[in-house]
């Protein structure tokens, strides 16, 4: 190495990594805007009206809407991790981002992080809005709720990231990913009960890690109950789908493309 | 120093890389020639650690790619053929981020970053997202997280294509810069005249396989009697060709209109021998020109194929 220089430290260039997935987010804007928007019309017009409905049936939707909603929009974030790997490989980025002084490990870790603290960064508002409104106030909860958001978003960024590894064509890439954010929403309890769902949906949302992870931040929030289940389902999750894009974005790596 | 030992590499059933052995001394600027596809970059990636050798080894400073990738990673800089970094960032966040994380400390990174965004002339526009930059100014961009850097081995994938002449020169003033502060430059290029100026050797690629290394001119040195001598005569003597095809070196003299054209080996020592032969029959040259074989002459001996 030359004068002035001294090999980062692994620690500080998993910063460096997250960094970069956090400053291309906010060079982005028009995708965090865009969810914002979402996140609080969805808030404010459909739950609020939907809870209307709802509350003949003696069940407070808005409250139980208000936590999914943060739920399903950090899932969301947490998917362009994939996107981002995907244009990456499309343009070669990824060529020279392996090419700098890191493990291939240290690589894969910063950017399922990077996903993911990009998403909590993003939500972290929203929560404080979602814990105001449903009338909580203790600091701990909240770290707790974010600290359960955070597992879900490397988890989710796992899954993204395996997805884009596994997909060579560009809009079979954009389908598959679309429909995996779809599934992991639509069929878990963020938006929704479980048992309003049809009855063959039910096992499988049951078992969903967003329905986990919405379950746990409600206990918090709301004081419903969730336990050991919730957190079993959410803990293999993230081991499943880091493991499984580490192992992917390896394969990947190392089998290189034809010049 | 880099040892390229025996160095295959294979993706699917296409060798990309077909047992390439050579060494690249260090403080050497070692020119990589090769039509696209010849497996230059390739080798750069092997070499790089982002891909790994199927077969052989490739070693950095006695660090083995295969086994000790992060330490060989360390060593190196790259700027690559196609700019490769966020085009959402400016030229001065891009450049900030590799020097970041490839350790360059913060007063001197800031510092480096100055220097090299003004040679570039590139102050003004420093700021600006790179998206909106034209192709010249993005490849300056990729060059300048080399020149930020300042690695042991700085390779340089056609540093020079969409620049303008200034910009070529000054690209070729600063890797020299680097080569005299003691970094190795590994240089993969299309361009002829940028490997005989830049060049302490050069190494020649074709369809996977290292062809050829040896310096410029003892490659060219290796198109022995390719010499041309080019003489404009004021009339010309019929019986001069036969009388300069009587020297040894000489494999072919004709005429073309008033210009006799001697094919020989070792031209410029032997060009004023040429001349006298001629003025002793009588001849009158009014004009002498020689020609040596080029770069490109040695490229498409060995190889068969036209760069361009």
């Amino acid at each position: 190495m030359s004068e002035g220089t001294k090999p980062p430290s692994p620690l500080y260039v998993l910063w460096i990594l997250i960094e970069r997935d956090l400053r291309t987010l906010v060079k982005s804007p028009w995708i965090v805007i865009n969810r914002t928007l979402f996140f609080l019309i969805q808030l404010f017009v459909f739950a609020a009206l939907v809870s209307q409905l709802a509350t003949s049936l003696g069940f407070n939707y808005f409250d139980f809407y208000s936590v999914g909603a943060v739920v399903s929009t950090i899932t969301s974030i947490a998917f362009i991790i994939g996107e981002d790997l995907f244009e990456e490989e499309e343009m070669g980025l990824l060529d020279y981002l392996l090419s700098l002084p890191f493990g291939h490990s240290l690589f894969v870790l910063g950017r399922a992080l990077g996903g993911a603290v990009r998403g909590l960064i993003y939500v972290a508002p929203m929560m404080l809005l979602v814990a105001y409104l449903d009338g909580y106030s203790s600091p701990a909860g909240v770290l707790v709720s974010y600290a359960i958001l955070f597992v879900l978003a490397t988890g989710i960024s796992g899954l993204s990231i395996t997805l884009a590894m596994l997909i060579r064509n560009a809009n079979r890439f954009d389908i598959m990913i679309a429909l995996a954010e779809l599934a992991t929403v639509r069929v878990s309890a963020a938006i929704y009960p479980i048992y309003f769902m049809p009855q063959v949906i039910q096992p499988v949302a049951a078992y969903s890690p967003v329905t986990s992870a919405s379950d746990l931040v409600r206990a918090i929030v709301l004081g419903t109950s969730a336990g050991v289940q919730e957190t079993v389902v959410l803990i293999l999750f993230v081991a499943i789908f880091f493991g499984l894009g580490s192992a992917f974005l390896f394969r990947k790596i190392e089998g290189g493309r034809f010049e | 120093m880099i040892e390229f030992r025996d160095v295959w590499k294979t993706f699917k059933n296409v060798d990309a890389v077909r047992g390439v052995s050579c060494t690249i001394e260090d403080k050497e600027v070692f020119g990589l020639l090769g039509p696209n596809g010849a497996g230059k970059t390739t080798l750069i990636m092997t070499m790089a650690t982002v891909y790994r050798p199927t077969k052989g080894e490739v070693v950095v400073d006695g660090h083995s790619t295969s086994t000790e990738p992060d330490r060989v990673k360390e060593l190196l800089g790259i700027s690559f053929q196609d700019p490769k970094y966020d085009r959402v960032l400016s030229a001065r966040e891009i450049l900030q981020w590799h020097g970041k994380v490839t350790g360059v400390e913060k007063g001197v990174r800031e510092k480096r970053i100055d220097e090299v965004l003004e040679k570039f002339g590139l102050t003004h526009e420093a700021k600006k997202r790179t998206w909106m930059l034209s192709g010249g100014t993005k490849k300056k961009i990729e060059n300048a997280k080399v020149f930020v850097q300042r690695p042991r081995v700085a390779v340089f994938d056609e540093p020079t294509a969409y620049l303008d002449v200034p910009s070529r020169l000054m690209v070729w003033d600063m890797i020299d810069g680097l080569r005299d502060e003691g970094s190795t430059v590994v240089l993969a290029t299309n361009m002829m005249d940028e490997a005989d100026r830049m060049s302490a050797r050069v190494g020649i690629m074709s369809r996977g396989e290292m062809v050829q290394v040896g310096t410029p001119s003892a490659l060219k040195g290796t198109l022995k009697g390719r010499d041309i001598i080019e003489m404009k005569l004021e009339v010309p003597i019929p019986e001069l060709p036969g009388e300069v095809s009587k020297v040894e070196e000489v494999n072919d003299a004709h005429y073309e209109g008033q210009v006799l054209k001697v094919v020989l080996s070792n031209g410029r020592e032997l060009l004023p021998h040429m001349i006298n032969v001629v003025t002793a029959k009588g001849g009158k040259v009014q004009s002498v020109n020689l020609k040596e074989p080029s770069l490109e002459d040695v490229f498409l001996h060995y190889t068969g194929t036209s760069l361009s």
